[in-house]
């Protein structure tokens, strides 16, 4: 190979090696507020209703600090190369859509769209192309709300909260309509979903238990309500 | 808040547009995975046609006459695979390159062998990352995508294979056996420089050993010939008529007595597409 040929791909190499080496810096950063709120949000299991909103006020800040990162991120990585990288953030990037799409829910109930969600974790629309939340990352993180879902909808009852698992069940039931739209290919995105109807098992199991033992309020009383 | 979707119609919009989305990322893999096939497909023949043009039996034209005349006939026919590429230019243009880079890689690969083997046949050296670039660009220059460095190295490491095969079957040809050495000179360069590249390229590993696998071959071939030449104190000249009366006057035909050489030295071990060489 001619020297300057070698020389040019040794540029280009250690170009991507330095740069390799920054996005991973601070996806190890990433990695660790997204743990934070995974441990944190955990603990819905174990928190009765009234106190949900304190919980939800410590997890807040920590998912407001993704801003910081999204924002290096975006500032790191070339012009139309998102999807070159993308790889090396994203599990740590659906965890952390997954703790703002269950926020969302225990707050209001009600689904966080795409849109908002990248909002939330800062990821503006003009990163289009360095760094955006794509469809696949979103679903997977609703994916993995609805394994927690179904977690909360047995520890609930144990808590004694009985209108939780009615709750959870019409909303993860919506979503998988939702899903059942999507053409799917045979891909990992695939098998979560295909792994969704044992978490809306169990979700059936809890309401049907407590129904049964007439411990929820009546379903047209919740719908007053 | 207003935009948190709370009924099922809302939630069932927004998987609506996801279907869209994932459906037209689908739809566009798929096209993009074909294009690259039939890139495969005719950098395939582009190799052949070029071995098959070194081989052909015509004993009187000088030997870089002929391998212009096969850069020639590969030259027209690399020309189809780069407006393959330049129809492409489209679905792959801005962010979208790098979602599919993985499916157009395969083709990419095979292409920079076939244009790679035609360069080292007219100019003798390994052809640049930037004359890739250019022979993937438009009459202004302009790129239809950036060129991975991954896909560019990779693809010139397949070279060596088919370097290895004409070295080979050129070596009962009159000047065969220094054609043969000067490509043994040439492949082990290319061993040398691509080993410093390997720790940073993934796949270049795997193909380093074919390479060394295919460098070894062209070197006992070297041997045997300078072991059994040594028998005869002729100079090279001589050593080539003799050989050349001994080809011709055994009735074989030359070209298919040299492919079949070619492939009983030629194969290399888990490379079945390659095998095939009619």
């Amino acid at each position: 190979m001619d020297p300057q040929n070698l020389d040019y791909i040794n540029q280009l190499l250690d170009k991507d090696v330095e740069l390799r080496e920054k996005i991973k810096d601070q996806v190890t950063d990433f990695d660790k507020k997204t743990r934070t709120l995974t441990g944190l949000l955990n603990r819905i299991h174990s928190t009765p209703p009234n106190q949900v909103p304190e919980l939800i006020a410590t997890v807040t800040p920590v998912l407001d600090s993704c801003k910081e990162t999204t924002a290096a991120l975006a500032e790191l990585i070339p012009p139309n190369q998102f999807w070159r990288w993308k790889d090396m953030w994203s599990v740590s990037l659906r965890n952390a859509v997954f703790a703002a799409v269950l926020v969302e829910y225990l707050r209001s109930g009600g689904l966080l769209p795409l849109p908002q969600a990248a909002e939330a974790l800062g990821i503006k629309d003009e990163w289009q192309d360095r760094l955006t939340l794509s469809a696949e990352d979103y679903l997977h993180a609703l994916i993995s709300m609805v394994n927690e879902l179904s977690r909360l909808a047995v520890n609930s009852v144990t808590m004694g909260d009985y209108e939780q698992p009615l709750k959870i069940s019409t909303f993860v039931k919506d979503l998988f309509a939702g899903f059942a739209l999507l053409n799917l290919k045979n891909d990992t995105l695939r098998r979560r979903y295909d792994s969704l109807k044992y978490d809306i098992k169990k979700i059936e199991e809890v309401v049907y238990d407590v129904s049964l033992r007439k411990l929820a309020p009546a379903q047209s009383e919740q719908a007053l309500a | 808040m207003s935009t948190v979707l709370h009924s099922r119609g809302s939630i069932l919009g927004a998987f609506d547009h996801f279907r869209d989305e994932l459906d037209d990322f689908h739809d566009r893999r798929e096209r993009l995975i074909k294009s690259s096939r039939d890139v495969t497909n005719l950098s395939k023949k582009v190799i052949f046609l070029i071995h098959r043009s070194l081989t052909e039996s015509n004993n009187q034209s000088d030997d870089g006459e002929t391998s212009l005349r096969a850069v020639s006939r590969a030259k027209h026919k690399l020309k189809e695979i780069q407006d393959l590429f330049a129809a492409m230019r489209e679905e792959v243009a801005g962010d979208r390159f790098w979602r599919y880079q993985r499916n157009v890689s395969p083709g990419l690969q095979e292409y920079i062998e076939a244009l790679s083997f035609a360069h080292y046949l007219e100019c003798q050296t390994l052809i640049s990352y930037a004359e890739v670039q250019r022979s993937l660009s438009d009459a202004g220059g302009v790129p239809y995508f950036p060129l991975p460095l991954d896909d560019y190295l990779l693809g010139l490491s397949d070279l060596t294979g088919e370097l290895m095969r004409y070295a080979i079957s050129s070596i009962s040809r009159r000047g065969g056996r220094s054609k043969a050495n000067e490509v043994c000179r040439f492949v082990r360069g290319c061993k040398a420089d691509f080993e410093g590249l390997t720790p940073y390229v993934r796949e270049l590993r795997k193909k380093q050993q074919v390479t060394t696998q295919s460098l070894e071959k062209i070197e006992d071939v070297a041997y045997a010939i300078a072991v059994r030449s040594s028998e005869y104190d002729l100079p090279a000249e001589l050593l080539d008529d003799i050989v050349e009366r001994t080809v011709s006057g055994a009735g074989f035909r030359t070209g298919e007595d040299e492919r079949d050489r070619g492939r009983r030295g030629g194969r290399r071990s888990g490379e079945d597409e390659d095998g095939d060489y009619d």
